[in-house]
């Protein structure tokens, strides 16, 4: 905690600043459909950063995240239409299923090389998909295949996870992603996220130094997948209507690889700055042009990709930092040029 | 019985179609060291080219081939110096290069949707003199377009077998993919060899396209599963290996549709994920890959 309140005072200005306008946003923003479209880049942004554990700390690209994600919707929807069980304690079952799954695949899998891995991770995410496509119940569990589960509707109320506004949505993802970032900090700076750093730049390396790489990427598959988890289930209640084709499959695990590496894998900021430039394309060319140009944003976000990763292939985080310290360096009448400070700290 | 041996041949003959198209993969990996996200896409170009070509002139797909192929060998030819040099210059000291991989990932979902945009999603068919025609065989019946398309692609498999041992260029291909710094040395210019490998694998995608024409779909995802299955080959037969890559298709394509006697048709997909998932973590490197492929 003091580590982090020793950041530099302009970093910590400009995050307070930050913070205060999410938390006083929903006061200013009254239109539902707007809240939704912020309570969906949050969301994006929680996801993104839960796929940073792997993606970025670990040095290794997993292409099959929504399979975690899936795994936490559909367990805890599932329990709630069948048994009742509160969505809340739902969501915990479904993340710990999601972190079990995640170890269980990454045990194999993490000790192969970067392609081999993406591939892996590809068909294991296609893999969970085409499986709960073709499942329609198991005993009393009711999966209904391809049509998916729409969740009864019930009184608007914390224990049902069900509101009538948008606005404690928001809050609670909100909530979630600040955890998430906080965690992602903590990591960062922790014993474990040196070595994974280590592991991920030179494996036979840390190898050599005594670092057990694949123990370590282990365990943050599975903070990774239990995270994910979580926030499937609050997309599930988000939505009150989950199939496979929505929570499962590539689409999803690449826009959510695309947001890290555009934004910046391997940083804090990076996936939130990545949801914030993208979900709006998405959004916006789905209501502008939805009907006439299908798939248009996603032909944008491929543009995006291929540029960003042509110039700066370690994602936007680095370049806005710099701009923004010249814009605030000329505004608060410092000196210097731009913070030689580490990026391992709470960003500007 | 019959039926698993109809099945276990029509797996054979599509099997070798899957296998061209991986053959085009595991040569643009064999050389760049890249997986080449994007190959499904380059297919469902070339499909939507001979489609066009059919439709615009009538005549039969196997025509198309002398134009779709060197179209989209100049399609990949050109991709790669424009979009993918620039990047993979960048990142020539990088023992893996993610980067590219992405970069790939890009070009694909820009290739599908624009497919999409421009074309929409109805599936298409070409309606040709050899579509839906059949051929007997001892009571089996077989289509006879996936007959040709399986002796077409057989003979580029052993033709570009041929290439790569015996000709100036196929040498210099082999060179560059067992040492690139001593090929480099060699006076072998890096940058053409990159763009011939990526050009000579998109022209076998055109090649397996023209021959899908008459018995397949045709939709701007059509590239997805094709691209799935050929990862999935090339890791079975090794990467960077032509004949790996055949064999791999035919393993495919024969686990594919005897398993289908057995299971429903989505089953079969996950049968395959599980066989990929199976290779990968018991031998990588394939039946006829390296044990290091770097």
């Amino acid at each position: 905690m003091k580590q982090l309140l020793n950041q530099n005072p302009k970093i910590l200005l400009i995050s307070a600043l930050l913070l205060g306008t999410l938390l006083i946003l929903p006061l200013v923003v009254t239109s539902p459909t707007l809240m939704q479209i912020f309570i969906l880049i949050i969301l994006y942004a929680y996801f993104t950063s839960t796929w940073n554990f792997v993606g970025g700390f670990a040095g290794v690209l997993p292409l099959g995240h929504s399979a975690f994600i899936g795994i936490g919707a559909y367990t805890s929807t599932v329990l709630f239409q069948t048994f009742g069980i509160s969505p809340w304690l739902g969501m915990i079952v479904g993340g710990i299923l999601a972190a079990m799954m995640g170890v269980i695949i990454g045990l194999p899998t993490l000790k192969l090389r970067g392609a081999y891995f993406a591939l892996a991770t590809i068909a294991v995410g296609e893999g969970v998909r085409v499986l709960v496509e073709n499942v329609k119940q198991v005993g009393p569990l009711m999966i209904n295949g391809p049509s998916g589960i729409s969740i009864k509707l019930a009184e608007s109320s914390f224990s049902a996870f069900q509101f009538d506004s948008k606005l404690p949505y928001y809050y609670i993802i909100l909530t979630m992603l600040l955890i998430v970032l906080l965690l992602t900090y903590f990591m960062m700076n922790s014993k474990i996220g040196y070595y994974l750093a280590a592991g991920g730049e030179e494996p036979e390396a840390a190898e050599a130094l005594g670092i057990k790489v694949s123990r370590y990427r282990l365990i943050a598959m599975a903070i990774s997948c239990f995270l994910a988890g979580l926030g499937g289930t609050f997309y599930a209640q988000l939505m009150l209507y989950i199939y496979p084709k929505s929570i499962l499959g590539l689409d999803l695990s690449f826009e959510i690889a695309f947001i890290a590496l555009i934004g910046g894998r391997g940083t804090i900021l990076g996936p939130v700055l990545g949801a914030l430039l993208l979900r709006p394309v998405s959004e916006l060319t789905r209501i502008y042009f939805g009907s006439m140009l299908p798939g248009l944003h996603l032909v944008i976000f491929g543009f995006i990709l291929i540029i960003v990763m042509r110039y700066y292939p370690k994602g936007l985080v680095e370049p806005v930092k710099i701009l923004l310290n010249k814009l605030f360096i000329n505004r608060l009448g410092k000196q210097g040029g731009p913070d030689e400070t580490d990026s391992a700290g709470k960003a500007d | 019985m019959i039926g698993i041996i109809e099945a276990l041949i029509n797996g054979i003959l599509m099997g070798s179609i899957y296998g061209l198209t991986a053959v085009g993969l595991t040569l643009i990996f064999g050389v760049m060291k890249v997986i080449n996200f994007a190959h499904g896409s380059i297919l469902m170009v070339g499909m939507f080219a001979a489609y066009w070509f059919v439709i615009l002139t009538g005549w039969n797909p196997y025509f198309a081939i002398p134009v779709v192929v060197p179209l989209l060998f100049c399609f990949g030819y050109y991709m790669q110096s424009f979009i993918i040099k620039p990047i993979f210059e960048a990142e020539k000291d990088v023992r893996e290069p993610i980067t590219v991989i992405i970069v790939t990932t890009g070009i694909w979902y820009v290739l599908d949707n624009l497919a999409l945009m421009i074309f929409g999603a109805e599936f298409r068919v070409a309606k040709t003199s050899v579509t839906g025609q059949v051929f007997e065989f001892y009571e089996m019946y077989f289509l006879l377009p996936k007959v040709i398309g399986a002796g077409i692609t057989m003979v580029c498999g052993i033709y570009l077998y041929w290439f790569l041992k015996h000709s100036r260029m196929g040498k210099a291909i082999r060179a560059t993919s067992l040492d690139r710094e001593a090929a480099s040395l060699m006076g072998i210019k890096q940058a053409k060899i990159y763009n011939v490998a990526f050009g000579l694998g998109s022209a076998c995608c055109g090649m397996a396209a023209c021959v899908l024409i008459p018995f397949y779909y045709v939709y701007p995802t059509v590239g997805v599963p094709f691209d799935i299955k050929a990862f999935i080959i090339v890791v079975l037969g090794g990467l960077g290996s032509i004949p790996g890559a055949i064999l791999g298709g035919i393993i495919v394509g024969i686990i594919e549709n005897v398993g289908a006697q057995f299971m429903a048709a989505t089953w079969t997909e996950l049968l395959l994920y599980g066989v990929f998932l199976f290779v990968l973590l018991v031998k990588p490197s394939g039946l006829f890959g390296q044990k290091h492929d770097y």
